[in-house]
């Protein structure tokens, strides 16, 4: 069997990238918000991890959005998402999520920058800075809503494939999960990543922060991909039939084991045990460690997709 | 900063309050409306011979292009030893569920029960092409029209036939009868009947999707283990 191509494929890799992108824009934000609340206090700002965060959260939504508006057959007729809703529909819930997770993203972005922005715009755009005084008092209400709408984002991308009654693995519980957990993995790796690209210190007390939450959350990943499969062949029937198919041998046997497994989460993992053991941390280190972390999200990505579907009730 | 968490909380389950609110307005207003008829398609797996006049008719009467196709018959056999060998022909098409996964998945409301008659129905303008109903149809009868670039699929000929006040082209041009069209709200519908009095079966009914397609299986079958 071709791996890309099968009977009752319906959705492709660009669906994969949407859900990778979107993941990683709720991740990213997520921890721009716990490295401003937990660790760098007021000059957050300044830290080029949480500069990398705050780009890679709008940049990485619209892309994925880009990408989901040009794979439908009618990509002009897009609008029409946006203004018919059906309350039943999980695309249609995480499309009010992701509007909803925009306006409150861009709010609390405002905030973190609002001292250089205010000044930035004193003299020829005043009312920016009335605007910014007026938000900061609702600072802990945007920062609350921010925090509950991205995990509802990542976990959104999640629920979007558990929807599919016909396919047995994709409607799993435990997916949702696995979705949130990985993507705030991957909006770690990706600050990580583009941080240091942005002469951020690799030394710095931001990575060592990040590090410390991604080594239990790679446990956690790996303890939620267990139980997703474990779930899957205790099931029997065509789930027992769907976890075989996708991990057994062939393509996605390996992605799974070699890229997912290993490459993605042992990896990284291990990485960061050593770098949390040793006493420096390097460029290299921290840029390949959160590159894998990145590859390995991806991979999931597509392997659940392309292996979702290829089993059918 | 105590001030602005008890504003938050505030602001949050008012929120909550008014979306619990919304949801429970609606489901009392989904339920009022009783459908006035309830269409439903009866295969008789003993009389089909597989000889696809319905999917020829269908073709043609709907204008499906080639490459899709709103109704199917698959094949399968020879099932028994020679000369006792028999075929089987399963039709494959829009089950018109009472419970339709692709109407709940639809972001747009393009895919929609019809409450007039009960049958799962396109709007071809809303339809924006997302896929997400073509994945979440557990029988696998829904495509991209080449054309219209919309979703679709069998719609008991609603638009070219049901109007008109004939009969699916299918069921019409079948020679063995092996098709059945009729109300099931209507007591003296001969589909009602054989619903009542046969041995009918629909597809994966374990997934709750309630079909309304019901299928006589077929009598000489054959152990497969």
């Amino acid at each position: 069997m071709n791996p890309f191509h099968f009977d009752g494929l319906v959705w492709h890799w660009p669906i994969a990238i949407y859900l990778f992108l979107a993941g990683m824009s709720a991740g990213a934000i997520f921890f721009a918000i716990l490295l401003r609340y937990f660790c760098l206090g007021q000059d957050a700002w300044k830290s080029n991890f949480v500069r990398a965060a705050c780009l890679i959260a709008p940049l990485a939504i619209w892309a994925g959005l880009g990408i989901l508006v040009i794979d439908l057959t009618k990509p002009f007729d897009f609008w029409k998402i946006l203004v018919f809703y059906n309350p039943l529909s999980v695309m249609s819930l995480g499309v009010m999520v992701l509007m909803v997770f925009q306006v409150f993203m861009f709010a609390w972005l405002a905030l973190l920058f609002a001292r250089p922005l205010t000044r930035l715009t004193a003299s020829r755009m005043p009312f920016i800075g009335k605007f910014l005084a007026w938000l900061k008092p609702h600072e802990a209400s945007i920062t609350g809503l921010t925090m509950i709408l991205s995990l509802s984002l990542g976990a959104y991308t999640g629920f979007l494939l558990s929807a599919l009654p016909g396919y047995p693995l994709l409607n799993n519980p435990v997916l949702p999960v696995l979705f949130l957990m990985s993507g705030l993995s991957s909006g770690a790796a990706g600050a990580l990543l583009l941080g240091v690209l942005m002469k951020g210190r690799p030394d710095s007390k931001e990575v060592k922060f990040i590090h410390k939450i991604e080594i239990p959350l790679i446990l956690i990943e790996l303890l939620v991909i267990f139980t997703f499969f474990a779930g899957l062949v205790l099931s029997g029937g065509a789930k027992l039939e769907a976890a075989g198919n996708a991990l057994g041998q062939g393509f996605w046997g390996w992605i799974f084991w070699g890229g997912i497994i290993g490459l993605g989460l042992s990896l990284p993992l291990a990485m960061n045990l050593f770098m949390t053991a040793s006493a420096q941390r390097r460029f290299s280190y921290v840029a390949f460690t959160a590159s894998m972390s990145l590859l390995g999200v991806l991979l999931l990505r597509n392997f659940i997709l392309y292996t979702g579907q290829m089993t059918m009730l | 900063m105590d001030k602005s968490k008890r504003f938050f909380l505030k602001g949050a389950g008012a929120l909550l309050a008014g979306m619990s609110a919304y949801q429970a307005t609606r489901a009392s207003e989904h339920s009022s409306p009783a459908s006035q008829r309830k269409y439903a398609l009866l295969h008789d797996e003993n009389r089909c011979i597989g000889c696809d006049a319905c999917t020829q008719a269908c073709r043609e009467v709907n204008q499906v292009p080639e490459g899709v196709s709103r109704l199917e018959i698959v094949r399968t056999g020879p099932h028994g030893e020679y000369p006792n060998q028999t075929y089987h022909f399963e039709r494959q098409s829009c089950q018109h569920c009472e419970n339709a996964p692709c109407v709940n998945v639809c972001p747009t409301g393009a895919a929609y029960k019809d409450p007039q008659t009960g049958i799962i129905k396109v709007d071809e303008w809303k339809c924006v092409g997302c896929l997400y109903c073509i994945a979440a149809c557990p029988y696998k009868v829904r495509f991209i029209h080449p054309v219209t670039r919309a979703a679709d699929k069998c719609d008991f000929c609603e638009q070219t036939r049901l109007s008109k006040g004939e009969l699916p082209a299918c069921v019409t041009s079948c020679p063995t009868q092996a098709l059945v069209f009729g109300d099931l709200l209507d007591t003296q519908s001969g589909v009602y009947q054989l619903v009542r009095t046969q041995p009918v079966s629909r597809d994966k009914e374990s997934l709750g999707t309630s079909p309304k397609l019901f299928k006589i299986r077929a009598a000489k079958g054959e152990v497969i283990l």
